[in-house]
């Protein structure tokens, strides 16, 4: 286990999102959903340094407004527990493209 | 070419006809409204080279090429190249939008393991112990996270036109034998590439998919112009005195850019600044 996929790891772990064992010859993993175990995308061990969580973050308002994430709506209770007032203001930017709620 | 190895050629071409579709593959279209791609025109003055198969190869040639075959990766012996070609599958599997997208990731997947086989015969007539080695990708761009099909499609749009843009580079290769396969590899890369943005295009036709495609740009678009490495590495020089490259890592990323900035703009995206989120200038 590389210090990068305890990255990776723990930064996909803050939003609901779990990283399975590497898929095939290795490098890659899947990305599961945390809520349904449901595959949500996949990841490669070969990121920079802080580049997991920097992603992560950057995403944070589509996961809150339902834009990216699985479709169990996990990942937005997980971003409402994190940061309320930044998911609520996300939600809200995103309502008219049909993304949240 | 020996009668057998052309009749071996005839059915990977016979194979590839019935495959085809009026979409697929997507470079057919592009190439008839004439060349796509930029010409890479060298502008320093080198030694002409040119090194066949069983050719004996300067020592810094060979660890030069060997060197970029590495970064290339698209070998059938190499795991990494595999295991790529499975996230891809995974992601075809579960997160298609269409059983149409998902025939085109299948015939994506089958051109690019043709490329692992051309790869491969390179590499064996190159240097038999590389054939089975497995190197995974260095750069970042082949790991980044990909949670949705816009992701998906920006991997293609913009990873699979580097590929595009490295081969028609290699076009005036001195090595023969890349020299040879750079056409084809040139013309499905960028048809890899035209994938990517047909999706981009769908996507892009329905408001929630145009903004998740505009916050997307920020991840891959400084990725993909990191993908052509640092401006001033010491060993592009070397490369291009042997024949192995045409032109500097700043001129081909400059024209690469000139042609995704305006294919971006033209799906009513904004072009990211392009020294926002970079690594390697």
């Amino acid at each position: 286990m590389t210090d990068i996929v305890d990255e990776i790891r723990g930064a996909y772990a803050s939003v609901g999102i779990t990283l399975d064992h590497p898929a095939t010859y290795g490098t890659y993993y899947r990305l599961l959903c945390t809520g349904c175990s449901r595959i949500v995308g996949n990841v490669g061990d070969k990121l920079l340094p802080g580049m997991a969580a920097t992603l992560v973050d950057q995403q944070f308002d589509l996961y809150a407004a339902g834009l990216v994430g699985c479709a169990c709506g996990h990942q937005q209770e997980r971003t409402r527990a994190l940061d309320p007032e930044r998911w609520a203001a996300a939600r809200r930017r995103y309502a008219s493209a049909g993304g949240a709620a | 070419m020996s009668e057998t190895r052309a009749r071996e050629m005839q059915v990977i071409d016979d194979a590839e006809a019935r495959g085809r579709t009026e979409l697929w593959p997507f470079w057919r279209r592009v190439y008839a409204e004439g060349d796509p791609l930029p010409q890479l025109t060298c502008t320093v003055s080198r030694p002409t080279y040119r090194f066949d198969e069983n050719e004996p190869l300067p020592e810094e040639y060979k660890a030069l090429l060997l060197r970029m075959l590495r970064h290339e990766g698209e070998r059938a012996g190499n795991k990494s190249f595999l295991g790529l070609m499975a996230s891809c599958l995974d992601l075809a599997e579960t997160i298609f939008p269409t059983a149409e997208a998902k025939l085109l990731k299948a015939e994506y997947l089958a051109e690019e393991l043709k490329h692992g086989i051309m790869f491969h015969r390179l590499a064996v007539g190159l240097d038999r112990s590389f054939a089975l080695r497995d190197v995974p990708y260095a750069h970042y761009a082949f790991h980044l996270p990909r949670e949705t099909w816009a992701d998906d499609a920006m991997f293609h749009f913009f990873v699979d036109l580097n590929g595009a843009f490295h081969s028609r580079d290699w076009r005036e290769s001195s090595y023969v034998p890349l020299q040879k396969m750079a056409a084809t590899v040139e013309r499905d890369e960028l048809g890899h590439s035209e994938m990517g943005y047909y999706f981009l295009r769908q996507i892009c036709a329905e408001a929630k998919g145009h903004l998740v495609a505009q916050h997307l740009l920020a991840k891959w678009y400084p990725a993909a112009l990191d993908m052509f490495g640092r401006s001033d590495s010491p060993n592009v020089p070397k490369f291009i005195q042997w024949g192995l490259k045409s032109v500097g890592n700043a001129e081909i990323r400059t024209a690469y850019k000139r042609y995704v900035d305006r294919k971006i703009a033209a799906l009513g995206l904004d072009v990211p600044d392009e020294r926002q989120n970079r690594r390697f200038l």
